[in-house]
């Protein structure tokens, strides 16, 4: 059969997005998913934040499937058995156009797969592909099931562990230290339930991060989100961490742990569980970038490793809309030339360079060094925490002075050179 | 050799929730019945064997169907009939019936129809029974093996203790059972051609049916409703000593049949 003019590795943000942007120009793409359909093998906490990529598809938001828009932002310190949380709760998120919304990627994908395939794209799931081929040492396409099917550009969008990256010999080994774990829940309550539990109304939405003790000392943290019906709930752990760790612990067993906490559970009470995901994600930053373009070959989203924590919110999937786009936008070029070949593909890599994403992961760089303080997630929660609660405390004993307190504890446990570059740490992020 | 294979899309079982005893159909991806994937896997094993004919995929459903035929033609159909109007929605076997005939006939001339013996989802294997006696030709149901040579059709069917060979000349009309083969899976370069195949939508009108002949108007049977069994908790302690609580358990699981017989 003749050649396709495109052929895109992976429905996911990123797939679909170059294939959406391509699909006007009248050419034969297709879109490979190893999946049952698009988003079945896709996870997010998660959140959107749109006003990055709003411009970039203006016609899709209006009807897009997205969950609640966040007005409520927690920010929660956990240590053994206390916790500390920071509330935002701000009018200007809940004016339209809404910055964020909450959002269920088997929902999502599926319905941009939909909307990628009405244009005349081919998005055929349950297609695993398996390898590239090559010819006279440039990338001429795919083999999936034993099928060769070749394409003058192929888009490798298939995730954090891209193979395809790899077979394109784009990748260097990947370090467990760059990638993190996490395991979700997705969990069903009625709307008045999450609007009552949540204090939220109509499709008002909140997002909360936790860091501390529920990661049992490992970098890592946890998240809840609230949907429409349904609260998405997980955990998030270093992989090199785990790795680490003796005794051994379970990342799935540190999930039941997390529920069971007090502050936990009357939030999923009478919630039952509609879905249970795990995926790998990337934390390495900057550090962790393959080479983005070839011979033929491009590499978009998460297999570009495309993913920031920002600590205060986690971004990613704004990233592979963007560069999604950015690779059509790179490739239509290449057409224009004829020219597929990597120094005319280079321009993609331009157009990252230039853009947001590349931009916050510079800006950023430095995050992935300061969460591997292990003191961030034991000592200092647990310090603040104390301190809270010896504060709040009332004793038979009259009681003392807050500035008594607060130095008694802080000097005992906070006074010392670590604490101090800690601090100093705190300026580079 | 000229065969048509009438097939049906239902919601996948194995992705149906229950909530409320009620069987939540929406989200669960349409996929064609175990025994009309049978029925096709057949159709091109017969024209591999032949070596020449011309098969019909003829399918009446949802809007979705368009997408979801694609699925047929890559396995081996040549092109597909589908009754797509939304009239024909909520037909029962009758009303699908009188469509897939009126259907059959506008299609022309034909060797073989080969249906599945029952959908998936309720199972009533009607349709194929009911198209032959509207269309006339010998029917052979619950097939599990068969063979053509010379115009005539040698089948062997599935009776519930034993097997009944029978015999009859094309054209014919065919149900097939489970057993019959192994449907083959389509590979990715024959999804991507499936594409070029031509697809045909007919209307109500097309097939000289009234609107209140079609759909929901021309069922003869009405559901009252679908509900999951309602599972209580038998909720029965046993007390006494060890030995004897066990004795009681042992005999009460029997009794359930959780434990040999």
């Amino acid at each position: 059969m003749e050649k396709m003019d495109v052929v895109i590795v992976g429905a996911g943000l990123a797939g679909l997005a170059a294939a959406y942007c391509l699909a006007d120009e009248g050419l034969e793409i297709l879109v490979a998913e190893k999946g049952d359909f698009p988003g079945s093998k896709n996870v997010t906490g998660g959140r959107i934040y749109l006003n990055p990529v709003r411009d970039l598809f203006p016609d899709l938001w209006d009807e897009a499937p997205l969950e609640r828009h966040v007005v409520r932002e927690r920010l929660t310190m956990m240590a053994e058995t206390s916790s500390t949380s920071v509330e935002l709760m701000s009018n200007r998120f809940d004016q339209e156009p809404y910055h964020s919304y909450t959002v269920l990627r088997a929902k999502f994908d599926r319905w941009l797969g939909d909307k990628v395939a009405e244009k005349g794209a081919f998005v055929i799931p349950k297609s695993k592909v398996d390898d590239l081929v090559f010819q006279d040492g440039r990338v001429a396409g795919i083999v999936a099931d034993g099928d060769e099917i070749y394409a003058d550009v192929v888009v490798a969008a298939d995730g954090v562990l891209s193979l395809m990256a790899e077979k394109a010999g784009l990748r260097k080994e990947q370090e467990p230290k760059h990638y993190a774990v996490s395991v979700k829940e997705v969990i069903e309550l009625s709307r008045q339930t999450i609007e009552d539990r949540f204090n939220l109304e109509g499709d008002q939405g909140l997002a909360q991060l936790f860091f501390g003790a529920l990661t049992q000392g490992m970098m890592g943290g946890g998240f809840l989100y609230t949907n429409l019906e349904s609260v998405s709930l997980g955990l998030v752990v270093g992989i090199e961490a785990l790795m680490e760790k003796e005794p051994k612990l379970e990342v799935h067993q540190m999930m039941e742990d997390f529920k069971q906490r007090s502050e936990i559970r009357p939030l999923i009470a009478g919630g039952e569980v509609a879905e249970y995901s795990a995926h790998v994600i990337t934390e390495g930053g900057l550090h962790a970038i393959p080479k983005l373009f070839g011979d033929s070959i491009l590499v978009v989203g998460d297999a570009a490793g495309f993913g920031l924590n920002m600590l205060m919110t986690v971004r990613g999937m704004e990233y592979a809309l963007a560069s999604g786009a950015m690779a059509a936008q790179a490739i239509k070029r290449a057409r224009e030339q004829n020219d597929f070949s990597a120094a005319s593909l280079s321009y993609y890599e331009q157009l990252i360079k230039d853009s947001f994403i590349y931009k916050e992961l510079q800006t950023f760089s430095h995050v992935l060094s300061f969460m591997e303080n292990p003191r961030l997630f034991n000592l200092y929660p647990q310090v603040f925490c104390d301190l809270f609660e010896k504060l709040m405390w009332i004793d038979e004993q009259p009681k003392q002075k807050m500035s008594t307190t607060v130095l008694q504890e802080l000097r005992g446990n906070l006074l010392n050179m670590d604490t101090i570059r800690d601090g100093l740490n705190f300026l580079k992020i | 050799m000229n065969i048509i294979v009438c097939m049906k899309q239902i919601p996948d079982l194995q992705q149906i929730r229950i909530k409320e005893r009620k069987p939540v159909l929406e989200g669960a991806p349409l996929i064609f019945g175990d025994m009309d994937k049978n029925a096709l896997e057949e159709a091109v094993r017969i024209k591999e064997k032949v070596g020449e004919g011309k098969i019909t995929a003829l399918a009446l459903g949802p809007a979705k169907l368009k997408d979801g035929i694609k699925e047929a033609l890559a396995i081996g159909a040549d092109e597909a009939v589908l009754l797509l109007d939304p009239a024909f929605a909520g037909s029962d076997s009758v009303a699908t019936a009188n469509a897939l005939a009126k259907a059959i006939q506008k299609v022309g001339e034909y060797d073989l129809i080969l249906c599945g013996e029952g959908s998936t989802d309720n199972y009533p294997g009607q349709v194929g029974p009911r198209l032959a006696e509207m269309l006339d030709p010998p029917q052979i149901t619950y097939v599990r093996e068969l063979e053509i040579a010379d115009g005539k059709i040698k089948a062997v069917r599935n009776m519930e203790e034993s097997f009944e060979v029978v015999e009859a000349d094309l054209p014919a009309l065919v149900t097939v059972a489970n057993e019959i083969n192994e449907p083959r899976l389509a590979s990715l370069r024959q999804i991507l051609q499936a594409a070029r195949k031509p697809v045909q939508t007919w209307t109500p009108a097309d097939l000289g049916l009234a609107e209140d002949e079609v759909g929901g108007k021309g069922v003869a049977i009405e559901v009252l409703s679908n509900l999951a069994p309602e599972e209580a908790r038998k909720q029965v302690v046993l007390t006494g000593e060890l030995d004897e609580m066990i004795d009681k358990l042992v005999d009460s699981l029997t009794k359930e049949g959780v434990l040999g017989r």
